[in-house]
């Protein structure tokens, strides 16, 4: 046996999991998606395309996968820099902190926030018995509350991709900026930011994705009236049913993130490959 | 998962009745599962099992799963008796996959409400026990009590209203009935669409399952919403002030029925089952323990029960029954009018 049959060998698994359980069921949604009752069919993609509403789901999915990344990024680099420069024990304890809510699960934590977020619950009570807001002010099934949970699931992510890259940075590095004469700030953004990018576009890619098509958090915390992109699937799966509709809008979610995806790698890669 | 459960116990069910045919004794049945199941065992089968000597099969399964099985297994059915909560028997005897029912053989028949028998010569069997929506309301906050649906308009109730999403099959007869109250019908849900619009801009809040329900009027400061009789109860025993109230344009009701199937060999019990599904001890049971309205006119139960559903001539009086077959063909199309009209 030579070395090639050998390594195919023990790819083996690995390709016949991956073929199974990602590349047939893609294929399979695939063809669904153009398959009408006599045959192929655009059909599907033009309701999508074509209605209001659908865009409108589409474009709330984007928008809040990009909030949600931002405000990830811009809590996750400060988090990130600032365990950078403790001593190990106390960075051992934020990474503790910061990787603990992943350790439970995903719907827990929401039903967390849904308890705290809650008419009655102790935030918007807060808020309303010092009188920021009226009496009528309502976190709950809020594009608000879908961003505070998200951020929350995602920043783990933002903050760990962030840490790998800047743990990696020579500290003479910044020393030099300041001896140069740059300020805190200045040091930070000439020298630290772009030997940091890297990492923030790997955590930018993975709260994008993740957060584009995750379904349990928005679906709980925004309810059934503000609905995103795999929310909407999932009522076409179940409730009207259909299926075929359903295999169209996932594509759609496929292809948007591609669409975002590409470019995004492309740019940062050929600058920092 | 449901779906799931239903096949393997089938296929179990397959398995046992091979070995038990030869006795020919081995009768089996579906039931829908958790605390509707426990009376179902409580009220019905234990006595039937006592009476008769039959050991009855249980096989759990929804009423669109168990129809599909009912279906698939045309050529060799395997329940005697079948249960259905969603109209499945109209379509199921249309397509001659139920045996016609001679009321004569019943002996509790004659007691039944007409509506409750309307069909039985089709193959429709009789309806035993019937899911009433109305509104549950919070009877420390709402004073008076609500009596018409109009009712959930009151301006004052906008921001304590909890809707249930029509993919909910109780929130369905709920919609259709607001639509009606307002104007509509089943050819046009306008009106109950606009209805809907206008009390979510004044504050009123969705949910989409029964649990959230129970989340809203314990945690939210919810008051009133239109929902199953049997959830009043079920809030009750989880401490909170509720009661029901029917709607004076009329009470929309899902019949869960019980229906003979064709071509099996023990059609004698199954009509012994049935009757005794219908029997006023039976639906007395099942009344005390879920709170579903009874359909036999002799069923006699307490006051305290009586509250909680549609109970005697003048509570079943204003039942009404949306056509199942009608919100099946519609159900895409107003799921998605639905949810356009909800979406922020």
């Amino acid at each position: 046996m030579n070395d090639r049959t050998e390594n195919l060998l023990l790819a083996l698994p690995g390709i016949l999991l991956l073929g199974l359980a990602f590349f047939l069921p893609i294929a399979q949604m695939l063809l669904l998606s153009i398959s009408g009752p006599e045959g192929f069919t655009l059909a599907h993609f033009v309701r999508f395309l074509s209605d209001p509403y659908y865009l409108n789901i589409l474009w709330r999915t984007v928008r809040l996968s990009v909030l949600i990344t931002v405000i990830c990024a811009l809590i996750g680099f400060p988090l990130a820099y600032i365990m950078t420069k403790v001593g190990p024990k106390l960075r051992l304890g934020l990474v503790v902190i910061v990787i603990l809510p992943l350790m439970t699960s995903v719907v827990v934590r929401t039903f967390g926030w849904m308890v705290l977020l809650s008419r009655s619950g102790i935030v918007p009570e807060l808020l309303r018995d010092t009188g920021l807001v009226g009496r009528t002010f309502a976190l709950m099934q809020t594009e608000a509350a879908i961003v505070i949970g998200m951020v929350q699931v995602l920043l783990p992510f933002m903050t760990l991709s962030i840490l790998g890259v800047l743990t990696r940075i020579d500290g003479k590095l910044e020393e030099a900026a300041r001896t140069m004469g740059c300020s805190f700030l200045q040091t930070i953004r000439t020298v630290v930011l772009p030997l940091a990018l890297p990492g923030i576009v790997a955590g930018s890619l993975l709260c994008f994705t993740l957060s584009a098509s995750s379904f349990v958090t928005p679906n709980l915390l925004g309810g059934t009236r503000i609905q995103v992109l795999a929310a909407s699937i999932y009522k076409s799966v179940t409730a009207t049913p259909d299926w075929p509709f359903a295999a169209a809008q996932a594509v759609i979610l496929f292809v948007g993130i591609l669409l975002v995806l590409v470019p995004y790698i492309k740019l940062t890669g050929a600058k920092h490959g | 998962m449901k779906a799931i459960l239903g096949t393997t116990a089938l296929s179990l069910s397959v398995l046992l009745g091979t070995t038990a045919f030869a006795q020919d004794t081995t009768f089996t049945i579906n039931s829908f599962g958790g605390a509707y199941e426990t009376a179902h065992r409580a009220c019905i089968i234990t006595p039937f099992e006592e009476e008769t000597g039959v050991s009855v099969n249980v096989v759990t399964a929804y009423s669109a799963d168990a129809f599909a099985q009912l279906r698939a297994q045309k050529d060799a059915p395997q329940f005697d008796v079948i249960h259905f909560s969603g109209g499945q028997e109209i379509v199921g005897a249309a397509e001659g996959l139920l045996a016609p029912i001679d009321a004569a053989s019943l002996a509790n028949a004659a007691d039944l409400y007409d509506f409750a028998k309307a069909n039985l010569a089709r193959g429709e069997g009789p309806a035993y026990s019937i899911a009433a929506i109305g509104m549950i309301y919070n009877t420390d906050a709402v004073s008076p009590a609500p009596t018409q649906w109009t009712d959930l308009l009151n301006p004052e109730y906008s921001e304590h209203l909890v809707l249930t999403d029509i993919s909910n099959g109780y929130g369905m007869l709920g919609f259709l009935m607001l639509n009606q109250s307002q104007g509509g019908d089943l050819n046009n849900i306008q009106p109950g669409l606009d209805a809907v619009a206008k009390l979510l801009e004044a504050g009123a809040l969705i949910v989409s399952t029964s649990p959230e329900i129970q989340q809203e009027f314990a945690q939210n400061d919810a008051w009133i919403a239109p929902y199953a009789s049997d959830y009043a109860f079920t809030l009750r025993k989880a401490g909170l002030p509720s009661g029901f109230a029917q709607g004076a344009e009329g009470t929309p009701a899902s019949f869960i029925t019980t229906n003979v199937v064709a071509g099996r060999p023990n059609t004698d019990l199954a009509l012994k089952f049935v009757d005794m599904s219908i029997s006023p001890e039976a639906q007395e049971c099942f009344a005390e323990a879920l709170r579903y309205s009874p359909t036999n006119s002799k069923a006699e139960l307490s006051a305290e029960v009586a509250a909680d559903v549609a109970y005697g001539e003048e509570g079943v009086a204003g039942l009404i029954r949306f056509d199942p077959a009608v919100i099946e063909a519609n159900r895409a199309a107003w799921v998605e009018e639905w949810n356009k009209t909800i979406a922020r």
